[in-house]
């Protein structure tokens, strides 16, 4: 029997430190209710400790101030409408691309590749004149201008061609034959794609599942532009009500970050172990 | 696949493709690559944000491009974020393999390690800029301490935020804190995607761990290394978030030692509001970061997979 | 399909538009009952938020015919939102905006002129304070009324201030001077005040540098801009006054004075600090931490007079509203004595009438706050450049004192502002007075 190694424990302990003192100093912090003894706290070892008075008023704080209710369904209702809806849209427009042989296809294949790099800011304006001008169907006829609703935060956002290339990627290394197989037996494609290929593309599902959630869920500058008020509101412009007039008041902020983070790592936690274990899967199957 | 081309199913099988790209097409063409156009017809004007009706927007040919050639601020930028992927590439994907490596091994709590090493890729950005933005204070803060300790008090504490020297590798240290994680993941599916008797195999010819590592882990792992290269070269380039927060945070070092491409585009753009000078910025962006993606690809070939 | 199917299908239809009907004629009797101006106000977590709720609250009580409908926007991103807002012609009818931005939104057009409306044409000639009616003014056209004005000066701490004897001013007139400032400065920093002088760096990059410290670089004798013609900066922001007045900031920082590296608000109240330059809002959390010990004082004049800064947030009407003559109706209730008074005392700033100014004790002779009213009435508060192009001159010069203060060369970067805010003037043709 192998000596127990020391070692690398002793390098993870290190790296667990490195990794989570921020979020200790952020999830400690948002306890702490009295403004001057976070500052006092800050410079030392006690800025990581739930030490001195602990209690919930920063938590009261963020829900009298702010709506984080509201706030928070709204962003779980649009990010997650915007990542179903771009799962299901992104893997076909890459199944076509890598299982169908049609003129033109190198072209959009590249002219995908090249979309990847225009970041949103390079886009906000013109996109928010464009959306702007858009018809919309609500309230029984047509209304102009998508503004202050839900649909301007999720649909501009569905189709991504990162997550294209990814599904591509995948779908490209994916062995043929069982899709084959079921083509013989006289299966449409649209059934070979959901029965068949969507199943077993399970790793990619969840990476991109993970990356448009994370990505999706802090984003700030689109909501500034086209929603005001709480109605629509998700939690990254709530926040918002935090930064502006001075005194910081650094507690609420830690709080309210704590609560808006919480989500994010359970999603995360449901989708790793999905994803390494499935991971895991295909590759002692492959 | 042969099909003839007049039955109804091969002509069903022909409109197939389209169908299923179709939406996706379609909202990428909509709201990416319109936007982008506009952008690109509007970099060829002197387009405002906020103007007067009667002023007309007037075409200016290549001026405004003409403009980012003599600008400071524009080669300033361009400098941070070629330090910023020049370091941050190399540095975070090395340390992304090592904790895979790490990670991979069969040690008690590996999952529980994995999951914590990727909590900041779960935390917004925007939350771990202000957070890192205090322990950086250099009286008061943590980071100063942590090195005052560490050196025995031989290195005194330093104003990370405000030194032009300091400020762009306390940005990197923040952005690999933060994004580490994932490509650790990448690198872990990539790892296990490796046949474990390729290594038995090794040890019994008498290989040991180094050479194993240079002669089966590596080579295997080329088009993962490739994608985690690429993709961290592409946000590399991007970065916005964290030194928008660093400069609305307190007095900071001067600008143009941390302001980034994206950084001076929404400063042009929307605090400023010459549109057609940031969309003249955004097109020269991405061209550089097309170009630059691009050769990478060519320098280090894909296997397999269509390029 | 069967007889019975087509029937009910009918009675569906009947009963569809039945309620189509009513809801139509509900809709158009309570637009026949009541106006419904939408207002937007930049608002914090405090008690200014609360103040325009209940505001709102008592006018959509006591009246009948107009309703308010009341969003608050966060300040940090206010004027992002309110571009974007202006951008797609979604604007409301009343909104308000940080002072000099004032002029932007009057040249796009964005806001309406209010001379129209007689009633606020009234209060803005008579009842007003002349330096709000400046700030609102854009083309001999009033475009904003104010509720109430802002006041900058310093704060001091009385019993430091004593143990190394400075003489304390209690009027304009016994301004320090700045040798006698930084004698003050040098003193306390002997005594062993950690940085003797608060300048509120922590507030950052923004609004904040160019209000506080553009009243330096005039009071030596420069500006942000040429105001006679208001085409070009140069000369006056990047001429040897200015570039004194950012020297002496930067030589604050080196002598020790003041903290740029500063994230803490509260460097005055915990004493790390005996001096405090900044302006009204502070009132009341300085109050409370320091009780009598805390004693306002007139800005020192640095050059040959004293010069501080003036306005504040202000009300307009948009040019997207529907209702402009119910939206100046409420615009006026907002400006009566009882509703500048609620929001005055929230936010401690200087009310925006004669009558409310007299109303409010803090600022009548021997008050604490009086020394604000005395800067306004002596023209010591200097309002900011009224030009549309306020919005790059405030991004350009706070980023020079950004820069100055960590260590960049005052002359290189006030060279670099203006000719960043003459581009700009160039790139709008000179913001010409189009009708």
């Amino acid at each position: 029997m192998k000596r127990p190694q020391i070692a690398p424990y002793l390098l993870h302990a290190l790296l667990v430190l490195f990794f989570l003192f921020p979020l200790l100093f952020m999830g400690v912090s948002a306890f702490k209710g009295d403004e001057m003894q976070l500052l006092r706290d800050m410079g030392t070892l006690r800025a990581f400790l739930p030490v001195g008075e602990l209690s919930l008023q920063n938590f009261r704080d963020v829900a009298d101030r702010t709506r984080f209710d509201l706030a928070f369904w709204n962003s779980v209702g649009v990010v997650g409408l915007t990542v179903l809806l771009g799962l299901l849209v992104n893997s076909m427009l890459a199944y076509a691309l890598a299982r169908f042989r049609f003129p033109g296809r190198r072209w959009v294949l590249g002219a995908i590749v090249a979309l990847i790099v225009i970041p949103f800011e390079a886009i906000a304006v013109p996109l928010l004149l464009l959306v702007n001008q858009l018809p919309w169907f609500s309230e029984g006829q047509w209304v102009q201008g998508w503004l202050d609703s839900y649909h301007v935060q999720v649909l501009p956002f569905v189709a991504n061609a990162f997550s294209v290339y990814l599904f591509y990627q995948f779908f490209v290394a994916l062995p043929k034959d069982l899709e084959e197989a079921a083509q013989m037996d006289g299966a449409g494609p649209w059934r070979i794609y959901w029965s068949i290929v969507l199943p077993l593309s399970k790793p990619v599902i969840a990476t991109v599942a993970v990356l448009q959630f994370l990505a999706r869920w802090g984003d700030l500058l689109w909501p500034v532009m086209v929603v005001r008020g709480d109605e629509h509101a998700t939690l990254p412009l709530a926040m918002q009500t935090f930064f502006g007039q001075f005194p910081r008041q650094w507690g609420d902020v830690m709080a309210f970050a704590l609560l808006a983070t919480l989500p994010t790592l359970l999603v995360f936690l449901v989708f790793q172990r999905w994803f390494v274990r499935s991971v895991i899967s295909s590759a002692i199957k492959g | 696949m042969s099909t003839s081309r007049s039955t109804p199913n091969a002509r069903r099988l022909r409109w197939t493709p389209w169908l299923f790209a179709a939406p996706g097409l379609l909202l990428l063409t909509l709201f990416m690559a319109v936007p982008f156009g506009m952008a690109a017809v509007l970099s060829f004007t002197d387009q405002r944000l906020l103007t007067h009706a009667a002023l007309p927007t007037e075409i200016v040919g290549w001026d405004n491009y003409l403009r980012l050639w003599e600008d400071d601020s524009f080669w300033a930028a361009l400098g941070n974020n070629l330090r910023f992927v020049g370091v941050v590439v190399p540095l975070q994907t090395a340390l992304a393999l090592g904790l895979a490596l790490l990670v991979n091994r069969k040690l008690r709590g590996s999952h529980l390690f994995r999951t914590v090493y990727f909590m900041p890729v779960a935390t917004t950005m925007s939350v771990v800029a202000v957070i890192w933005s205090l322990m950086y204070s250099p009286d008061q803060g943590v980071i100063n301490r942590l090195i005052g300790v560490l050196s025995f008090g031989s290195i005194g504490p330093q104003d990370w935020l405000r030194d032009p020297a300091l400020v762009m590798p306390a940005v990197m240290l923040l952005s690999i804190w933060q994004g580490v994680g994932f490509q650790m993941l990448v690198f872990l599916a990539g790892l296990q995607a490796i046949p474990v008797d390729l290594y038995e195999a090794a040890t019994l010819e008498g290989a040991r761990p180094w050479q194993q590592f240079r002669w089966i882990t590596l080579p295997l792992l080329r088009n993962t290394t490739i994608f985690v290269v690429v993709t961290t070269t592409i946000y590399a380039f991007q970065l916005f978030t964290q030194v928008q927060i660093i400069a609305s945070s307190g007095a900071a070092a001067p600008v143009d030692s941390f302001r980034t491409l994206v950084m001076l585009m929404v400063h042009e753009g929307l605090r400023n509001g010459s549109i057609g000078y940031a969309s003249a910025l955004s097109v020269v962006f991405f061209g550089i970061v097309l170009a630059i993606s691009m050769i990478q690809r060519l320098i280090i070939r894909e296997e397999g997979g269509a390029a | 399909m069967s007889r019975s199917a087509h029937r009910s299908r009918s009675a569906l239809r009947l009963s569809r538009l039945a309620l189509v009907a009513a809801a139509l004629l509900g809709s158009v009797g309570t637009a026949c009952a009541q106006t419904v101006v939408s207002m937007w106000v930049h608002a914090g977590a405090g008690p200014e938020a609360k103040a325009y709720s209940e505001a709102v609250a008592a006018f959509n009580q006591s009246h009948k015919d107009v309703r308010i409908d009341l969003v608050r926007l966060p300040e940090g991103s206010y004027n992002d939102q309110v571009n974007a807002a202006a951008l797609a012609h979604k604007l409301p009818c009343l909104l308000d905006f940080d002072g000099p931005n004032v002029y932007n939104y009057a040249w796009t057009q964005k806001i309406i002129a209010l001379d129209g409306f007689p009633e606020l044409k009234r209060i803005a000639e008579t009842e007003m304070l002349p330096s709000l009616r400046r700030q609102g003014t854009y083309n001999q056209q009033i475009y904003s009324l104010g509720q109430f004005d802002s006041g900058l000066a310093l704060w001091g701490q009385r019993k430091w201030l004593k143990k190394i004897g400075a003489r304390i001013p209690t009027q304009v007139g016994e301004a320090w001077t700045l040798a006698e400032f930084e004698d003050v400065l040098r003193k306390l920093k002997a005594a062993g005040v950690a940085f003797p002088l608060d300048m509120k760096l922590n507030y950052g990059m923004g609004e904040w540098f160019t209000y506080g410290f553009s009243p330096i670089v005039q009071s030596l004798g420069g500006d942000l801009i040429d105001r006679q013609s208001l085409k070009t900066a140069q000369g006056s922001l990047n001429g040897p006054e200015a570039v004194k007045a950012l020297s002496l900031l930067q030589g604050w920082a080196r002598s020790g004075w003041i903290n740029p590296a500063t994230r803490d608000d509260s460097d005055f109240i915990q004493g790390r600090s005996a001096l405090s330059y900044v302006g009204h809002w502070v009132h009341a959390d300085y109050r409370k931490a320091l009780g009598d010990d805390l004693v306002l004082i007139p800005m020192p004049k640095f050059g040959t007079r004293a010069v501080t800064g003036a306005g504040s947030w202000n009300f307009g009407i948009s040019a997207d509203c529907k209702a402009p003559r119910e939206a100046a109706a409420v615009l006026a209730h907002l400006m009566s004595p009882e509703e500048i008074g609620r929001v005055t005392q929230a936010n401690g700033a200087i009310p925006g009438t004669r009558t409310a100014l007299a109303r409010n004790r803090n600022y009548s002779a021997g008050g604490p706050l009086a020394i604000y009213a005395e800067q306004i009435q002596q023209g010591v508060a200097l309002v900011r450049p009224a030009t549309p192009a306020y919005p790059v001159i405030t991004t350009a010069f706070s980023e020079a004192v950004n820069n100055v203060l960590a260590g960049s060369d005052p002359k290189k970067e006030l060279d670099r502002a203006a000719r960043r805010i003459d581009q700009a003037i160039k790139d709008n043709k000179g913001y010409p007075a189009l009708r």
